[in-house]
Order: structure tokens, then C-alpha cells, then sequence
């Protein structure tokens, strides 16, 4: 696996933002026609593609997190998503987890349950000890 | 079962080392002495006791050949036993470090041992028959922090070693008048060959496969690093794992590899045909885990409590304890040492961990990883 990029250029960054709001309404679309599922994969996806700095994490949350939000079956989400996504999934649970705010919280923990038990404790481990590519 | 024996030693230990011909095993049961064992008539009897260290021991290793012991310990000194008589006699090895040693193994010639220490440096010993004493030579540069572990390649020259700093690097211990000269592979002491950077977290664990062609280290964040043609263009594998981080690791065969960790049952990793390396199965039990009951007691209540707030009040009662899968140690494993070989295949193992347990092991009985051994 390569190491992550460290240093965005200024104009990079105005490339990801763009990026992550032609995700945004991707996701819109998505969730209109009810495939929440679906629309969490194109959340997921690329991320670490999106590297760089406080803003362009910021704004790739406000997406994962729209799309987090709207899913109502847990346990068929996770069923159909593939496990690569399980360890970025967990991270931005735990970036939920942090905001405080009451629904995201609750919704991110029913999710942690069901993702735990899926990818198991190795996957908490895998958020915890990195500090290279954070979300 | 693959388990052959448990034998409750000590109350922990921190490392283990077989004599050559595994009737006596030398151990440190969390202080700063080595005792050895010898099994008389089904018994375990302590037969010597090493008192020369200060402070913890962190390695042992028991050269098959030349039968010496050679400790590591906090007190950042190294002994060399010889046993003289009954006896077992000390020599002290000047390590010149000023941190502890945490690591410690015998060259396969066993002209030479390697210490890995928390003063970022690999210590190379080697004997001065003028002399007659250990003379270590340090590898100073590269290492950005502790150094967890050390492997010798078959060759007798390349170390690897693992470090808090996430990385895994190859150094040449070429030393003048040790070795012999190999004008294939001109490198000098201390030179790095390799420096593997793949994980972001703890490395420990570093072995070299029977060739040593391919190497194998796990990382803290419970993923093991699988490296094939070590040298200037390597193939580096990642293995994820769903469980607790492993410690330690012994290929039992060019393509089998058994990890130990925190989650006390042995793991099977095996290469297939393409050379592509997965997670087999564990050796404490056959099937597949149900997920329901991966946790023991202490992280249902943890865990009840966790999710009790968004679950309203209902209980969770999809886990079960842990005693239910049969485990065999019941605190972190800390070290797997080979026990018998078949040419290059390790059939019987030894594991030991904080539970002061030695548990033996025996591949014989698993028919399906024999069959994977095989090829």
C-alpha cells in the first residue's frame, strides 16, 4: 500500500471539493429513488483517494454522513457492501461518534454493533492505531 | 486436538527457549532469572536457575548446536551460558547500550547473535577467541524508534528486524574474519538492504521462511505483512484479519505461517498456488465462529453497556463467554518456538504466554492444514 499523500496543493484541493460535490448530488439521487445502500457505497468509495487537508475531510464527511443517516436496515446494508469498506466505514462511525449530536450518534452506534460483529475487534484496531490516513 | 501437553510453569512468561534436544526448556517467569526445566518421568523438575540479571528478561535463545544460552534483559546486558559440568556459567557481553534489550537470537551458524533494544539499535555479537570474550557491534542508524524483534536469514548475514516505527529493515552483518568473504553479496556491517514501510503501526514478530526467500511481520493495527523476494523490488502482501493483534510468528513451511497474539488461539495463514496469502482457520477449533459469540464475559458487559443507550434497554444477549470455544491459554501469547523438524517443515510447536502456560502443539493431527503443508 503506498503512503498517503501528505501535502495538497491549493489547487488540488479545489479538484477534490469539486469531486466531492459531484458525489453529493450523486448521493441525492440516490437516496430519492430509496437505495440508501447504494448510495453509502458511492460515499465510501475513493476516499482514500481524498486526501488532504481539514477541509476536503470535512467536506467528504458531510456527504458519508448524509448517507449514513439515511439507512434504515443495517444489517442488509452491511451485508451487500464489500469488506474493503468495513475499516473506512469504521472510521467515519467513530467521527460520528465524536460530533455529540444525539440521532448521528445513536445511528452510528447501531451501525458499530452490527459492524463489529461483522469485521470484528480487528477493525476498531485498524481505526485506532492509524494515524496516516484519517478521516 | 493439535494441542499435545499444557504445562503451567510459571504465573508469566515473558519468553521460553527448548534445549536441542527438547528435554529441558529454559524460561523467565516474569523476573530476572531463567529457570530450566527438565521433564523427568512425566514431571517437570527446575533443575538450574540463572541469576545474574537485574531486571526483567526479555529474550532467551538456546543454541542447538553449540547448546549455549544467551539472555537479553532490561537491565540492557547480555549473558552467554555455558553449561560446565552442571553448571551453567555466565559471560557478560557489553552491549553498550543505554536502553533495555528487548530481543535476542542466535545466528543459524550461531557464531553470532542479534539483540534488538529500545535504544533504536540492533546489537551484533560476535566471539573474539584472542580474547575470549563477545564483542558487540551496533547498527546505530535507521531506526526511528524500539526495536521489537530480530530474525536471522538462513544465511547467516542479513538480520531483519521489526520497530515501534511501523517499518521492517534487512542489515548485512558482515563482520571481517567471522564471515566468510561471498563475492556475490558485497555489503558491509550495518548496511541497509531493505526498509519495508507498511504499516502505520507497531511491527513485531519478524521471520524469515525456510529458504528465506519470504518474510512475515504483523502490525499492532491486527493486519500481518507478507514479503515475497525480499530484495531490490519485493512483493508485499497485506493480510487483514477480523480479530486482536498477534505478537509473534513461525513458518512452519515455505507457504504456512502460524501467528500468536492477544487473542490466545494460534492462527493459520497459508499461501495458495499464485502465492497469494489468506487467513485459514484457527488452531483451537474447527468450525467457524458464529459471530454472536466472539467475546467473553468482560466485553459483553463492556459492550452491553455501549449499545444499551441506543438499544433502549434491551439486553444483548447474542454473546457468550469465551470459555465456551475451548481456548488453551488464557492471556495474551507471546512467543512460538519450533519443536521438531521434517526437513524444512516444523510439525510440533511450542507456544508461551502472560499465562504462564507452555502449551505444545502438534500439527499431525490437523488433516486438512497437512494437506496445505504438503504442497
Amino acid at each position: 500500500m503506498a503512503k498517503a499523500e501528505r501535502f495538497v496543493e491549493a489547487d488540488n484541493a479545489e479538484a477534490i471539493i469539486t469531486r466531492i460535490e459531484h458525489k453529493s448530488r450523486k448521493i441525492e439521487s440516490l437516496l430519492k429513488q430509496y437505495k440508501p445502500v447504494e448510495a453509502l457505497k458511492t460515499a465510501l468509495e475513493g476516499t482514500y483517494a481524498m486526501t488532504g487537508d481539514e477541509r476536503c475531510k470535512s467536506a467528504h464527511w458531510i456527504v458519508v454522513h448524509r448517507a449514513i443517516m439515511a439507512i434504515k436496515d443495517v444489517d442488509g446494508m452491511l451485508s451487500s457492501l464489500d469488506p474493503e469498506y468495513y475499516d473506512i466505514l469504521m472510521k467515519y462511525l467513530y467521527r460520528g461518534l465524536a460530533t455529540g449530536d444525539r440521532p448521528t450518534c445513536d445511528q452510528c452506534l447501531r451501525i458499530h454493533e452490527k459492524l463489529t460483529e461483522k469485521a470484528g475487534l480487528g477493525c476498531i484496531l485498524r481505526f485506532l492505531t492509524d494515524t496516516v490516513n484519517t478521516v | 486436538m493439535a494441542v499435545t501437553a499444557v504445562h503451567q510453569l510459571a504465573q508469566c512468561i515473558t519468553c521460553h527457549a527448548w534445549s536441542a534436544d527438547r528435554s529441558m526448556v529454559a524460561l523467565c517467569p516474569n523476573n530476572s532469572e531463567v529457570h530450566i526445566y527438565r521433564l523427568v518421568e512425566d514431571k517437570w523438575e527446575k533443575v538450574h536457575v540463572l541469576q545474574k540479571h537485574d531486571q526483567i528478561i526479555s529474550g532467551i535463545d538456546w543454541g542447538a548446536r553449540s547448546n549455549k544460552i544467551v539472555t537479553a534483559s532490561h537491565d540492557r546486558n547480555s549473558y552467554v551460558w555455558n553449561l560446565e559440568r552442571s553448571e551453567w556459567v555466565p559471560t557478560l557481553v557489553i552491549l553498550r547500550l543505554n536502553r533495555a534489550a528487548l530481543c535476542v537470537q542466535w545466528s543459524p551458524k550461531e557464531n553470532k547473535f542479534a539483540v534488538g533494544s529500545g535504544a533504536k539499535t540492533v546489537c551484533i555479537c560476535y566471539y573474539e577467541q584472542e580474547n575470549n570474550w563477545w564483542v558487540s557491534k551496533l547498527i546505530r542508524k535507521r531506526h526511528d524508534s524500539s526495536v521489537t524483534s530480530v530474525s536471522w536469514h538462513p544465511d547467516n548475514i542479513l538480520v531483519a528486524s521489526t520497530s515501534t516505527d511501523g517499518k521492517c529493515r534487512i542489515f548485512s552483518t558482515f563482520i571481517k574474519g567471522v564471515d566468510a568473504r561471498d563475492p556475490k553479496k558485497e555489503s558491509r556491517f550495518g548496511e541497509l538492504i531493505v526498509q519495508l514501510d507498511l504499516s502505520s503501526s507497531w511491527t513485531f514478530g519478524v521471520k524469515w521462511s525456510p529458504s528465506g526467500n519470504t518474510l512475515a511481520y504483523v502490525g499492532h493495527n491486527s493486519v500481518i505483512y507478507f514479503v515475497d523476494d525480499v530484495g531490490p523490488s519485493p512483493l508485499a502482501q497485506n493480510v487483514v484479519f477480523r480479530d486482536l493483534p498477534l505478537r509473534d510468528v513461525l513458518f512452519v513451511s515455505e507457504k504456512m505461517v502460524i501467528g500468536v497474539g492477544y487473542d490466545c488461539i494460534p492462527m493459520v495463514f497459508a499461501a495458495d498456488e499464485r502465492g497469494i496469502w489468506s487467513f485459514i482457520r484457527y488452531l483451537g477449533e474447527r468450525k467457524a465462529v458464529s459471530s454472536g459469540s466472539r467475546y467473553g464475559s468482560q466485553f459483553s458487559e463492556a459492550f452491553g453497556k455501549f449499545y444499551g443507550q441506543a438499544k433502549l434497554g434491551v439486553s444483548n444477549d447474542a454473546v457468550e463467554t469465551s470459555r465456551t470455544r475451548g481456548v488453551v491459554h488464557e492471556n495474551c501469547i507471546n512467543s512460538i518456538i519450533p519443536l521438531s523438524r521434517q526437513g524444512t517443515q516444523i510439525r510440533r510447536f511450542s507456544t508461551s504466554g502472560l499465562d504462564g502456560k507452555i502449551v505444545m502443539w502438534d500439527l499431525e493431527t490437523e488433516q486438512d492444514l497437512l494437506e496445505l503443508l504438503v504442497h
